[in-house]
């Protein structure tokens, strides 16, 4: 996907003035988080099994290379055919290539986070081949020409009516006003597709190294056809994906589908070892895996490591204040919220996303729900620090950070200073003691009143107390 | 092989080795491979049966019971007659056997395709913990029969109702040793709620899931 | 006890009288106080920002100045968090001072959990007559575990009834210098923060933290609301603020 994260402050303003996304979010903001909670309590022994998955992800990345190995042993052992990417475009290539060499025509997708990192559709869809999202969300989105806003609901930003007049204009049919009547007319149009592919392209949310087994969750239906109609199948998965056993994969399950949804299991979960078998009655002729790399191993060997225990669930993003308030599009890239403003930077560098790490309060609602316990904010801060070593913050941040600095380290010239604003601060605030105007503070008083100080400060206030007492 | 390599060799350096794991660093990794041990699983007092069929009707799914599968054609034609569903049924192998005609319901074995309303399938084993079913692709068990018609019906044994999905795995590994092509867990009928976090029951796959209990 | 009081940086400026109700809280419960005079800022602003080197000058200084202290208590559970919580992490290049910082932030109390853990005040000074909801504060919350010590002290202040809002745990949308660099993100974060605060109905809102201090009540006030009382709770548990109907 193109990078616009460069752009996050502009979208970030748009997005405060738009009154649809703020309906949306708020809405996203309630189900969710609500629906988290409840669906948690359901564990009695939650915070264990998030302590266990924790472990059992550094653990997987600890041994990856050997994971990996073995995964593509037992998949190659059944039938399926494992290929290798480094970049996104390698993995655009190495899928056209399969297409190709078996005069596919049709694709459908089920929806792969991972194929919006490497652009998969436009490249596909630039080569002939039509490629039709099947996920609701990513369906509407791809007709809307747009790009996800939230990793589990694609649309969200999205209002129904939107929604309907786009169904509308694309699909020919009588205008729909209900959400029910809308989604089975996208059943309709999309059934034909399903029935109809050359090829179906998938994710994978876990790869099992002990049976070479690519697995997803779902809850349409759209991703058991993906991997079981169509002649070919191809599972994409960045190699930070595979997970030792069956058992491994299950336990973290019962995190995965609470945190994301709040459901206790989500609808459908898919197990998919090789191609279709002697004797089976469905399945794809051939089983393709690609392992992907695309930036995963720099980050294995940064201190941003604990970032690729991510599972996916979108819990942080849902109860990120800056999100909730500004939604997906202003991360410029596929991950949004705090996950994003991790991996954006990490993955299409540093320097095209500095913004994004910047943008949080660090106030650690993301660490609290990761269900792997990635520490969000401790990431954030280690980018900015990244950022100020290789000299990308704006000169006059550094000088006035310096200059606070100096001034706290020398406490004659402190006190004289603070002395000094504390009476200034206390006459510009007048009798109701709000500063409304700041000079250069303007981003902090456009919306807001300053309260101004009281006046004196504390230091000599507590040495008038202590000669009064003495 | 040049990517693999790279890669492979990428990661390696990434974990501070030039080379793989020696077989003593490998040890516990080899260990986990074969150990199949369980992470930390919450506490499950229920019974099995009543746990089973309340997690499926909090799925939206509906269930009714029968004391032998010679029940089971009447059972369907009842649900499907008082639903006012189309009757036209597609089924496993292994239910071709029983007497659907004398229940009124012309039934065929054999998979589905798109314009079947309804597939009867069997399950594997079930997961009382959630609700879910346990199908196993293979010869005589069509999964397009429990996703692409919009009703699907799944008889499930009340005696294979095993409590959680690890138990589920315990249980392949026993009686059958490999995993099938593809492992299908279910639980409850197609769902999205993509537009405006509105819940809509029924989307691509089934719009109905009825589980009929078998010697509950 | 010596207590050693870091008053933190805003207060001093900012809020003078919340170091003196923190002082006159400690001393009513018998603790002998003290308070570093070359003490400044704990040097988050530079940690948050990536500034480490600046950050690791002023922590070193704060380990000096407080050295000879039985306890460090601060009333702020972002300075507390940064000193308990961050100093091992952000002196973790200089390992000779490993067992010195280790030393100190096994000290380090936020004030309110300090009064109810270790003092176990059972009276407070204050009176307060009407109602009142608490924000809590993240770094109070999420580093410390301040949540139930606040609560547990206004109980004990006669005429005061606490009355919770939707979402106390939510952030304020200060979050130190984000305020000022993503300031219109951070205001609209402080109103919905302020609508839950307004939604209650209560005269005042207490707190532990400067910055979420004058952050909500800057946006109370620029919405049009000049009643509601913002307040520290130091300021309320000791009188400060004697409020009667």
């Amino acid at each position: 996907m193109q990078v616009s994260s460069h752009q996050f402050k502009r979208k970030a303003a748009e997005a405060l003035t738009n009154p649809q996304l703020h309906k949306a979010m708020s809405n996203l903001r309630m189900r969710m988080v609500a629906g988290r909670a409840e669906s948690v309590l359901e564990l009695d022994n939650f915070e264990d099994i998030r302590e266990a998955a924790k472990q059992r992800r550094d653990f997987a990345l600890a041994n990856l290379d050997y994971l990996l190995e073995e995964f593509e042993r037992n998949a190659t052992a059944r039938g399926a055919e494992v290929h290798w990417a480094e970049t996104g475009e390698e993995v655009n290539r190495l899928v056209l290539d399969i297409a190709r060499r078996n005069q596919v025509s049709k694709i459908i997708k089920s929806k792969s986070m991972l194929g919006e990192e490497t652009g998969l559709n436009q490249f596909l869809e630039a080569a002939g081949i039509e490629v039709r999202e099947t996920d609701l969300g990513e369906y509407i989105i791809q007709e809307a020409h747009e790009t996800p806003s939230h990793i589990i609901a694609p649309a969200v930003h999205r209002t129904s009516e939107e929604i309907a007049q786009l169904f509308y204009e694309k699909h020919g049919l009588p205008r729909k006003t209900d959400i029910g009547e809308m989604t089975r007319e996208a059943r309709t149009i999309l059934r034909p597709y399903f029935l109809s592919a050359d090829m179906g392209i998938s994710g994978a949310n876990f790869l099992v190294a002990q049976t070479g087994t690519s697995m997803i969750v779902t809850n349409e239906g759209n991703g058991r056809m993906t991997t079981t109609l169509p002649r070919v199948h191809v599972a994409i998965a960045g190699i930070e994906k595979v997970l030792p056993t069956l058992e491994d994969v299950s336990f973290i399950l019962r995190l995965l589908t609470r945190s994301a949804t709040g459901q206790s299991i989500s609808n459908y979960l898919t197990f998919t070892t090789g191609p279709k078998q002697l004797g089976d009655q469905d399945g794809p002729e051939q089983f393709h895996i690609i392992i992907v790399d695309a930036g995963r191993t720099r980050v294995l060997g940064s201190d941003l490591r604990a970032a690729l225990r991510c599972i996916r669930c979108g819990a942080c993003m849902n109860h990120c204040p800056v999100y909730q308030n500004i939604g997906g599009h202003p991360y410029g890239w596929v991950y949004p919220g705090p996950i994003g403003a991790v991996l954006t930077p990490a993955y299409v560098g540093l320097e095209n996303a500095l913004d994004l790490p910047n943008a949080a309060t660090l106030c650690n609602q993301c660490g609290v729900v990761c269900p792997v316990k990635i520490p969000l904010p401790d990431l954030m801060r280690k980018l900015r620090e990244k950022q100020v070593e290789r000299g990308l913050r704006p000169w006059r941040e550094r000088a006035g950070l310096k200059l606070w600095a100096w001034a706290a380290t020398h406490p004659a010239v402190y006190v004289w200073i603070t002395r000094i604003a504390a009476r200034l601060g206390r006459w510009a605030g007048g009798p109701a003691g709000l500063i409304r105007n700041l000079p250069g503070g303007s981003n902090w008083t456009d919306e807001r009143d300053l309260p101004s100080p009281e006046g004196k400060i504390f230091r000599d206030l507590y040495a008038v107390r202590g000669k009064r007492r003495a | 092989m040049r990517a693999r390599d790279n890669i492979l060799g990428k990661i390696r350096a990434a974990l501070g080795r030039s080379r793989p794991l020696t077989d003593t660093e490998a040890a516990p990794v080899r260990m986990a491979l074969r150990q199949n041990r369980r992470g930390p699983l919450p506490t499950m007092t229920w019974e099995l049966v009543p746990r089973f069929r309340e997690r499926c009707l909090s799925l939206s799914s509906t269930v009714d019971e029968v004391a032998s599968l010679e029940l089971l054609p009447a059972a369907v034609k009842r649900y499907l007659a008082s639903n006012n569903l189309p009757q036209g049924c597609v089924c496993w192998p292994q239910f071709a056997g029983l007497d659907w005609a004398g229940a009124g319901l012309a039934v065929q074995a054999r998979p589905a395709t798109g314009e079947d309303p309804v597939g009867v399938t069997g399950a594997y084993c079930a997961i009382a913990e959630t609700g879910t079913l346990m199908l196993l692709s293979g010869a005589g068990t069509p999964l397009k029969n429990s996703l692409l018609p919009e009703t699907h019906v799944a008889v499930v044994q009340a005696s294979r109702i095993v409590r959680c999905i690890e138990d589920g795995w315990d249980l392949l590994r026993r009686e059958h040793g490999t995993l099938p092509r593809q492992v299908a867990f279910i639980s409850g009928p197609s769902r999205t709620a993509d537009i405006e976090m509105t819940l809509v029951i029924g989307i691509h796959g089934p719009y109905r899931v009825h589980i009929i209990l078998v010697g509950a | 006890m010596r207590v050693g009081l870091f008053v933190t940086c805003l207060v001093d400026l900012m809020r003078p009288r919340i170091g003196v109700s923190s002082v006159k809280l400690l001393e009513s419960a018998g603790c002998e106080v003290v308070v570093p005079a070359s003490q400044t800022c704990c040097g988050q602003p530079g940690y948050n920002s990536g500034e480490r080197a600046a950050a690791q000058a002023l922590a070193r200084k704060v380990l000096q100045e407080f050295a000879e202290c039985d306890y460090v208590v601060t009333p702020s559970g972002s300075c507390g968090g940064m000193i308990k919580v961050h100093y091992p992490e952000l002196l973790s290049e200089f390992p000779d001072l490993e067992a010195e910082v280790r030393r100190l932030t096994a000290r380090t109390w936020e004030l309110a959990d300090f009064l109810v853990s270790v003092l176990r005040l059972q009276r407070v000074p204050g009176r307060f007559h009407g109602t009142v909801t608490y924000h809590d504060s993240c770094s109070g919350l999420r580093e410390l575990g301040v949540k139930w010590q606040p609560r547990q002290l206004l109980s004990k202040v006669p005429g005061l009834t606490v009355k919770e809002m939707a979402a106390p745990e939510q952030c304020c949308g200060f979050g130190g210098t984000f305020a000022v660099k993503f300031g219109a993100i951070s205001s609209r974060i402080a109103d919905q923060k302020c609508t839950d605060i307004s939604d209650t109905g209560v005269d005042a809102v207490v707190l532990g933290d400067l910055g979420c201090m004058l952050n909500i009540e800057g946006r109370l006030r620029r919405r049009g609301d000049p009643k509601t009382k913002v307040l520290h709770f130091a300021e309320v548990l000791a009188g400060a603020r004697d409020e009667s109907a």
